[in-house]
């Protein structure tokens, strides 16, 4: 009789050890289910946003290739229809920026500010603070800094 | 309880990190940077400005833009290297009243830990802002030779910008525990942290309790920013011989050559040569001049080689002084954006004889480091289920000998894969399942874990039966791989144990053999498709001749058949590009026949007026 009743005190147990564990672990496997629809969730809003990262460094690797255009630009013939031409290539390249929502930051005359700009050298003029001559133009895209204007300033 | 924030506090630049699901992750500061300038400045209109905008404005600002803090926090104002930087500083520095270093920012005198502590508190908003969650407490680095002053300070300066900062580690530490060596005991770690502006090596010794640090060593002004600007000198020298303009006072060009300078070297450590295209770099009477240059990598490292071989004496000082060999360095940890740089990496393999640890970005390596040390302390990385991936690719031996993969390797196990084949012949009774591991495209160059055979398929032609194969691993490492004809429900499944636990020796070695195979591998595989392919088309085709005899020409059945013939004799040849030739003009001339049957189906169907 006594040992009987061991027995089912020692299986009572047993089980609530048991059901206890299986609790713990259909916790543990709901939580590892929803951390991993976060997880998917989460990944993605993230490949949405390493799209735009990708878009940035894209833009950001062509605008260069704009800045010798411009260079180009001012070296060449004016009235000329070679020029002309170039011209037209160049509308079409801004076109372009312009749709993917790149916009060049307006700089000369205004005051620095080294949330838009980077100042690259020091020069003497009648009012400080201000941008005399603009040496690498600036772009925001969709109206985030891309690259800040490089610029020089009055003292 | 809120997320710790790990924090590397550069000399040049910062970053920060913080768990995320078991896993450390870099946070992105507000302007979208993963790194942040350790830059504060008091701006013309009294706003201030802290990291990217700060370091914008430093040129019209210089004696208000405090950088280099690192350099001088928990210093006493007479040691040797902050007499040193003060006559390099363009901002000024005193003596305080207790013997310490003051910097003046506007017209306050303050601490280097108060300028630290504007610095930390933009990372810690950035990071709340990120994360959507206050930030209370953080992990801090510093190298390891700051003594006790330059940690209290440390410290103090992350209290000052809120934050309970409950440990401040050494940064070698820190990227030891990003690559998780500070677990093997009774080893030694060296650290070969070549950043922007500074150069550390450290020895770790990792002892049963504790990582202790047993040797350190370096340049505190020795970086990548040097590198940077030899190339730029080289350039405006290479000019000045082509054209005879000197470059250096136009201030346009100089900005224009430091960028295509530092492309130019980040480039080189993937390319062997680059261009360094500038058009319209100046003028003169003559018109526009260009500069145009080819820079090799050879080149390069011939131009910073007297960097890199100071670094190496640096290291070999550090050992001497720990009295310690090459042989007894168990690991290398690579840190700062210069080690990318093949030169080096080659350098150390070749004085070590050992590949370094490098695979974790060594930009953010140290704050990765940081964010899981605040994991362990939060007991966070205690809780986390560690679970293995499969470390070479299952798969099954399909027709022509080709190995096809259902389970690629790195796989996180448990998980299962089911795929449907068929078989290879009309009537075939039986498909054997040939289980393969291994990256060779050939069944045979791949290691056998098992086959077996499921026989009854109900006979039927070649292509239709549906036979489920499926793989399926449990947490364990154990392999069930079982296959089922869909069509009679029959079954047969083997169960295979050890899948996953490969010696890690075996696993690098056939991973070897299949990179060295590759191409061989991949025209051996081309060649079987190309043969498959002809086989499924004589196939068809004899299928279709037999089925619509009465259909077709006779002068186009015999065109046909000369054509499948020619496919059968080059077939079993080792010419692909032959195979593959036959293979188009023999389906060409069938599918003219097809058109045949349809025309001649659409007149006869064709309602009668």
């Amino acid at each position: 009789m006594k040992t009987q009743e061991k027995d089912i005190k020692k299986i009572k147990k047993e089980l609530k050890e048991s059901k206890k564990g299986k609790e713990d672990y259909l916790a543990g496997w709901k939580r590892e289910r929803a951390d991993f629809l976060n997880f998917k969730k989460a990944e993605s809003e993230r490949i949405e946003k390493y799209i735009n990262i990708i878009k940035d460094e894209l833009i950001l690797d062509f605008l260069p290739i704009l800045d010798n255009i411009y260079l180009a630009e001012k070296e060449l013939p004016k009235d000329n229809n070679w020029t002309k031409g170039f011209l037209g290539i160049k509308a079409q390249i801004e076109d372009f920026l312009e749709k993917q929502g790149v916009e060049e930051i307006v700089c000369l005359n205004k005051h620095f500010n080294p949330h838009l700009h980077e100042a690259v050298e020091e020069l003497k003029g009648e009012k400080p603070g201000l941008i005399t001559e603009v040496v690498q133009k600036g772009y925001t895209l969709n109206n985030k800094v891309i690259r800040p204007a490089k610029v020089k300033v009055t003292k | 309880m809120s997320k710790i924030l790990g924090i590397d506090l550069g000399t040049t630049f910062s970053a920060m990190a913080s768990m995320e699901g078991g896993e450390a992750k870099i946070i992105e500061n507000r302007e979208g940077a993963r790194t942040t300038p350790s830059v504060v400045a008091i701006g013309k209109n009294k706003e201030r400005l802290v990291g990217i905008p700060a370091r914008r404005q430093q040129i019209t600002n210089p004696q208000n833009t405090i950088y280099a803090v690192k350099r001088l926090i928990g210093r006493r104002f007479s040691d040797p290297e902050v007499q040193k930087d003060k006559k390099l500083l363009p901002y000024e520095i005193r003596e305080s009243k207790d013997g310490g270093v003051e910097i003046k920012m506007e017209d306050k005198w303050l601490r280097p830990a108060e300028l630290s502590a504007m610095f930390l508190q933009k990372l810690k908003q950035d990071a709340e802002e990120k994360l959507g969650e206050k930030i209370e407490e953080a992990i801090i680095t510093c190298p390891a030779y700051f003594d006790d002053s330059q940690r209290k300070a440390t410290k103090v300066a992350g209290e000052i910008a809120g934050l309970k900062v409950l440990r401040v580690i050494n940064e070698p530490t820190a990227a030891a525990l990003a690559y998780g060596l500070s677990a093997k005991k009774g080893q030694q770690i060296l650290v070969y942290d070549f950043g922007g502006g500074t150069f550390d090596v450290s020895i770790l010794d990792v002892t049963a309790q504790t990582v202790k640090v047993i040797g350190t060593g370096g340049d505190t002004h020795l970086g990548g920013e040097d590198f940077d600007q030899k190339v730029m000198d080289w350039v405006i020298e290479e000019f000045k011989k082509d054209q005879g303009i000197d470059l250096s006072s136009d201030q346009m060009a100089l900005q224009r050559i430091k960028e295509a300078a530092e492309k130019a070297k980040i480039e080189l450590s993937g390319a062997k040569e680059t261009e360094i295209n500038l058009p319209f770099i100046t003028s003169d009477s003559s018109g526009p001049k260009h500069l145009y240059l080819k820079l090799t990598r050879a080149k390069l490292e011939s131009l910073v080689s007297e960097y890199i071989e100071r670094s190496i004496d640096l290291v070999k000082q550090v050992l001497k002084e720990a009295k310690l060999e090459m042989k007894d360095i168990e690991e290398i940890v690579l840190v700062g954006g210069q080690t990318r740089m093949p030169k080096i990496q080659e350098e150390i393999k070749k004085m070590f004889g050992k590949e370094p640890n490098k695979s974790i970005n060594p930009d953010e390596v140290v704050a990765i480091g940081a964010a899981i040390q605040g994991g362990i302390l939060k007991g966070d990385t205690k809780e986390v289920l560690l679970l293995d991936v499969t470390p070479l690719s299952l798969g099954i031996e399909t027709l022509g000998g080709v190995n096809t993969i259902l389970i690629s390797k790195n796989t996180t196990v448990p998980t299962e894969k089911k795929q449907i084949f068929s078989t290879a012949a009309d009537s075939q009774p039986s498909v054997e399942i040939h289980i393969l591991q291994g990256e060779r495209p050939m069944a045979n160059d791949n290691k056998t874990l098992g086959r077996f055979i499921l026989d009854g398929i109900a006979p039927a032609p070649r292509g239709v039966p549906q036979i489920e194969v499926s793989f399926d691993i449990d947490a364990n490492g154990i392999l069930n791989v079982s296959a089922k004809d869909k069509g009679t429900g029959k079954s047969q499944s083997v169960r295979i144990e050890g899948s996953v636990g490969i010696s890690k020796e075996e696993i690098e070695k056939l991973k070897k053999d299949a990179q060295a195979h590759a191409s061989q591998d991949a025209k051996k595989r081309e060649l079987i498709e190309a043969r498959n392919q002809a086989d499924a088309l004589i196939y068809s085709t004899e299928k279709t001749l037999k089925d619509l005899a009465d259909k077709i020409k006779e002068e186009t059945k015999k065109e046909i058949q000369e054509k499948i013939e020619e496919l059968k004799k080059v077939k079993d040849t080792e010419n692909i590009e032959e195979i593959k030739q036959k293979t188009k003009q023999a389906s060409e001339i069938i599918q003219k026949a097809g058109a045949e049957i349809y025309k001649k189906q659409s007149d006869q169907e064709k309602p009668k007026e």
